[in-house]
């Protein structure tokens, strides 16, 4: 939808701001949801991701001896702001972006990764022995999926020749081949990708609560976490816009944005529940393996395919 | 809390707090990053002076202490009890309570294996088996109370028999309850051989040799999953076992999935055992009378304890109270294979290989006094023990 909105409206009200908290709470919400109920469980309400948030915010927060006291303190408000930065150049409820430019979606992508980063330095410069231990899971996991899933957002910006967001997901409406169909192996790296971006079972290593406790935010209490957990909501929503514009055949309203969407929330919460956890060296050994080589071929096929096609085009009549 | 360097090596404590331990045990893991290369436990958080206590109780309180003593696996420390009482007065429970009595301890060892399924599982992560295996569980659970009135402390043992009898409707509801669970198991049995990820997390982790077993002493299902052949219920059949015997599960393999087979395994057992008892219950009474006074005497009590042997030695002065009674609880027996098959896994199986051995702690906790000399015996009665505990508390 082409619908502009003043810039100040668009950064703190909608659909940047405080529309973007609130989604990425629902968002959580219909991820534990859904998680719930795929495991028989009942699942929370629909404001108990809100209900937490508001507590947290509200509890004392300790800060442990022996850590870098304004580290501590900016970290998650680094993270935060990462993520919601993140969010200026995707087209959120199917509206146009709010700050769009030639090469956004490499800006995007490193912007999602910052969250992992200041999650890792948390967990490193506290002296907790299972934050460090989750510190350098999260960080190896980071080194694993992050070339693949790298690799895979850039599928389609190769094949229609464009590494602006906003472009991408106008050329894959028009589309008559959904990416998913044509690239189906850049569109499982990203989605897996995007699990173990927001440490989803069965990529939770890093925050293992059977053998870490709570991995690198083990000492974190209070608001610093609470800004962490809402920083991963809207991660989850920022990066489930982008994988849905890219591979779901884009979208130009806010209904077609929302069903893409909530599909593809409904394939990752089966996904969380229906694997164990994999160890670190299991999480790293698939990324490599399997994963980075499986994409790369894909992406010289892209390479290859877009090359070639002005010289295949005719004889196909096209 | 400071990281502690011990000699250049990380130290990763587990517990007596953790999210992984759903009671009080401390663990020390040496990791060279993440490879565990040395492993300690200390017990003893939760020691409850029990053996003392039942020395200032009757026989007849004793039984009910007794069961307090783990609340996963209660009948078997009752009927354990109540099973010795009986040999040193020389009276023999009437048969039909000796079924029950069976009959409840195959549903407690249901009971306890679904339970131990769903934390194994969590511990590796995967909380959807952990869930499914746990409202399941809640099956046999209602079963439990329809037959005793109780979920946990089930109190179905009295000194000489048995205090709860079994109808026609409870019958039908114990048949349907265990075609139900043996329709869930096979399901359950499915998951844990053929799961890629779950395998990838317990196949060739924690090997434990049958020589290994042997040597550490590994029993119950922890020993069985290394080719270790050993059931009280099959070497010295008590209670109801020598008319509805059982047949020994084990497997060779001794890793994790080979713990998680034979108590699965085990399951299918226990079903088929408490559908026999069912159809053949004995008749007549429930009881026999049994003096207030023991003869004096000693005597060892064995049952097959979901986790393994318990044993129970047990001794009488001839008065209405027990001289000594000493418990001994499986999973003391299995600690040593713990820690040895730790070292050279990753930190990440520490959780799985843990509960793989079925923990429970609080019941085997026991006060330990390392004195200076090897040579040095020490007697200390009651008094001195007290002393000792109110000095140390100062």
């Amino acid at each position: 939808m082409n619908i502009t909105f003043p810039s100040l409206i668009a950064l703190l009200l909608f659909p940047g701001g405080l529309f973007l908290l609130g989604s990425g709470l629902f968002f959580e919400y219909l991820d534990r949801k859904l998680v719930a109920r795929f495991q028989n469980r009942i699942g929370p309400r629909w404001f108990q991701p809100l209900a937490d948030f508001i507590k947290l915010l509200a509890k004392e927060e300790v800060i442990p001896a022996g850590t870098i006291k304004s580290l501590f303190i900016l970290l998650p408000i680094f993270a935060l702001a990462a993520a919601l930065t993140a969010a200026l150049s995707v087209p959120l409820f199917g509206f146009k972006p709010v700050f769009s430019y030639n090469g956004d979606l490499i800006v995007t992508l490193y912007l999602l990764s910052m969250m992992t980063l200041c999650i890792g330095l948390a967990g490193a410069n506290t002296e907790d022995r299972f934050s460090i231990v989750g510190a350098t899971r999260a960080l190896t996991q980071l080194f694993s999926y992050e070339a693949p899933f790298m690799l895979a957002m850039l599928g389609p910006a190769i094949a229609l020749g464009t590494w602006n967001i906003s472009l991408i997901n106008q050329g894959a409406t028009q589309q008559s081949l959904w990416f998913i169909v044509s690239q189906p192996i850049g569109f499982l790296a990203a989605l897996i990708g995007l699990m173990g971006k927001l440490e989803l079972p069965p990529f939770d290593a890093p925050e293992a609560e059977t053998e870490i406790v709570a991995g690198a935010l083990t000492e974190y209490s209070g608001r610093g976490f609470g800004l962490f957990k809402i920083g991963r909501d809207i991660e989850l929503v920022v990066g489930l816009t982008l994988i849905a514009s890219f591979y779901l055949g884009g979208f130009s309203t806010p209904l077609d944005f929302l069903w893409k969407v909530f599909v593809l929330l409904l394939i990752t919460a089966a996904l969380q529940s229906l694997f164990a956890r994999l160890r670190i060296d299991q999480t790293v050994g698939l990324w490599w393996r399997i994963g980075a080589i499986l994409v790369l071929c894909q992406l010289v096929l892209i390479i290859i395919g877009n090359t070639l096609s002005p010289f295949i085009a005719p004889l196909l009549g096209g | 809390m400071e990281a502690k360097q011990k000699s250049e090596k990380f130290v990763v404590p587990i517990g007596p707090q953790h999210p992984a331990l759903k009671e009080p045990g401390h663990f020390e893991f040496t990791v060279d990053g993440e490879i565990v290369t040395n492993a300690t436990a200390r017990l003893g958080f939760v020691h409850r002076g029990m053996e003392k206590g039942v020395e200032d109780r009757n026989w007849t309180q004793g039984l009910y202490l007794m069961e307090r003593v783990c609340g996963i696996c209660s009948h078997v420390h009752a009927m354990a009890y109540a099973l010795g009482v009986e040999k040193l007065a020389n009276i023999q429970a009437p048969p039909r309570a000796q079924a029950i009595r069976e009959l409840v301890a195959e549903l407690e060892r249901i009971h306890s294996h679904l339970l131990w399924l769903g934390v194994a599982a969590h511990e590796g992560g995967f909380d959807t088996l952990f869930m499914f295996s746990w409202r399941d569980r809640e099956t046999v659970m209602d079963l439990l109370e329809t037959i005793t009135g109780n979920r946990v402390n089930y109190s179905a043992n009295v000194l000489g028999g048995v205090k709860i009898d079994i109808n026609d409707a409870q019958k039908d509801a114990l048949r349907r309850g265990m075609d139900f669970l043996e329709e869930r198991t096979k399901h359950y049995l499915k998951v844990v051989t053929e799961d890629e990820t779950f395998l990838g997390r317990t196949r060739k982790i924690g090997v434990m040799t049958y020589e290994e077993a042997t040597l550490l002493g590994a029993i119950g299902p922890t020993g069985r999953a290394s080719g270790v052949q050993r059931d009280v219920r099959v070497d010295s059949p008590y209670a109801g076992y020598p008319d509805f015997p059982v047949n020994i599960v084990t497997s060779v393999a001794g890793d994790l999935e080979a713990r998680f087979v034979v108590r699965i395994k085990e399951l299918y057992e226990s079903y088929r055992l408490v559908r026999e008892i069912v159809d053949h219950l004995p008749g007549g009474d429930l009881t026999v009378k049994v003096p207030r006074r023991i003869p004096e005497g000693e005597v060892i009590s064995r049952v097959e304890a979901p986790r393994g042997e318990l044993f129970y030695f047990m001794k009488s002065n001839g008065t209405d109270k027990p001289e000594r009674i000493k418990v001994r609880t499986p999973s003391l027996c299995n600690w040593g294979s713990v820690l040895t098959t730790a070292i050279g896994h990753k930190l990440a199986d520490m959780p799985m290989i843990l509960a793989g051995i079925d923990p429970c702690f609080s019941c085997n906790d026991r006060m330990v006094m390392i004195s200076g000399k090897k040579t040095e015996t020490q007697v200390w009665d009651w008094e001195d023990l007290r002393q000792y505990g109110i000095e140390y508390y100062k």
